[in-house]
């Protein structure tokens, strides 16, 4: 009869030994080659599979996406920023033609007709007896 | 299901690599290569890892078949979360915590299939078609009426070498807890064979 001991902290080592007996690893080369070849098969299959080729894609049309949204918002700041810029410059520098000039030659047309008609009217007072 | 996608513990998991720093460079360089798409730097990693990922997986499941099955998912966890690994953890310690959870759920599957078809029967003992003794075949039914954890435990640290801290990580427990479970595995062991001992 065996007894059971309590030493490394209380392993039996007959029992010890049948669990490694129980649970010992197959061996041989061809059965860790067999196994090998099962496992990448099935990662090989779930590699191929379409939701992993959509996969693929997820992370180059995220970056896709975010460069279209990124140069859409530096186009509508500077379409902004150009608006403003426009306004400001209304706003601020003089116009060109003073509004002088431009209401002038209305008036000038009057004034010479005015002139005209003052001058007219004096040399006829002068010519009568 | 949960599969670990990270493990944070500062301890070195006994792997391939151990002990031989141009090993672990390697190992870092084909994690590298496989998170990069390289197939064939996967399947080193696998060549490099299924002997040990096999021992963890066949510590937690009750049977070979089981074992090989939990192998496989575990791989196939690990491929998928492969992005999410950080190459300056160990990668030992991330795959053997997957394959630990691969290999519980496995066993929570199997649970509730056997309660749903052996629900009429009284359930059936694992009996390793193999065994040569008494013992063994008493121990191999012995083992059966662990909880799982209590089985893991014992079969990671007496069969496999695993250390406390090594088993808590690999199941996600405190060491403590795994001492613990190691102690309380081994006195239920003592106490149902105890008749058998005294037989042989």
């Amino acid at each position: 009869m065996t007894k059971l001991t309590t030493h490394n902290e209380g392993e039996d080592p007959e029992v010890a030994r049948t669990l490694r007996a129980i649970y010992a690893a197959p061996v041989g080369e061809p059965y860790w080659n067999d196994l090998e070849a099962r496992i990448m098969g099935r990662i090989t299959e779930v590699d191929l599979g379409w939701w992993a080729e959509l996969d693929r894609w997820v992370r180059p049309a995220l970056v896709a996406a975010a460069v279209l949204v990124l140069a859409a918002s530096v186009a509508m700041f500077r379409a902004r920023q150009v608006e403003t810029e426009t306004a400001y410059e209304n706003i601020l520098t003089p116009s060109p033609v003073p509004v002088e000039t431009v209401i002038r030659p209305t008036l000038e047309g009057d004034r010479e007709a005015s002139l005209r008609d003052v001058v007219g009217h004096r040399e006829r007072s002068n010519r009568r007896p | 299901m949960t599969v670990a996608t990270a493990v944070h513990s500062t301890f070195t998991m006994p792997s391939p690599s151990d002990g031989n720093p141009r090993r672990g460079s390697d190992e870092r360089a084909l994690v590298v290569s496989a998170q990069q798409g390289s197939s064939e730097a996967f399947a080193a990693l696998v060549r490099l890892h299924q002997r040990r990922a096999y021992a963890v997986c066949r510590a937690i499941v009750l049977t070979h078949e089981d074992a090989e099955d939990a192998v496989q998912e575990g791989f196939l966890h690990a491929f998928r979360a492969l992005d999410r690994f950080l190459p300056d953890q160990p990668f030992g310690a991330w795959l053997y915590r997957i394959m630990a959870n691969a290999s519980l759920d496995l066993v929570r599957r199997r649970k509730v299939r056997d309660a749903d078809e052996l629900s009429e029967s009284s359930p059936a003992p694992f009996r390793d078609p193999g065994e040569a003794d008494e013992l063994r075949r008493r121990l191999s039914q012995a083992l059966t009426r662990l909880t799982d954890r209590q089985r893991s435990v014992i079969v990671l640290h007496d069969v496999e070498g695993f250390t406390h801290g090594e088993i808590g990580s690999v199941l996600g427990i405190p060491e403590g807890t795994a001492r613990s479970d190691l102690h309380h595995a081994r006195a239920a062991l003592r106490r149902l064979l105890k008749d058998v001992r005294s037989d042989i």
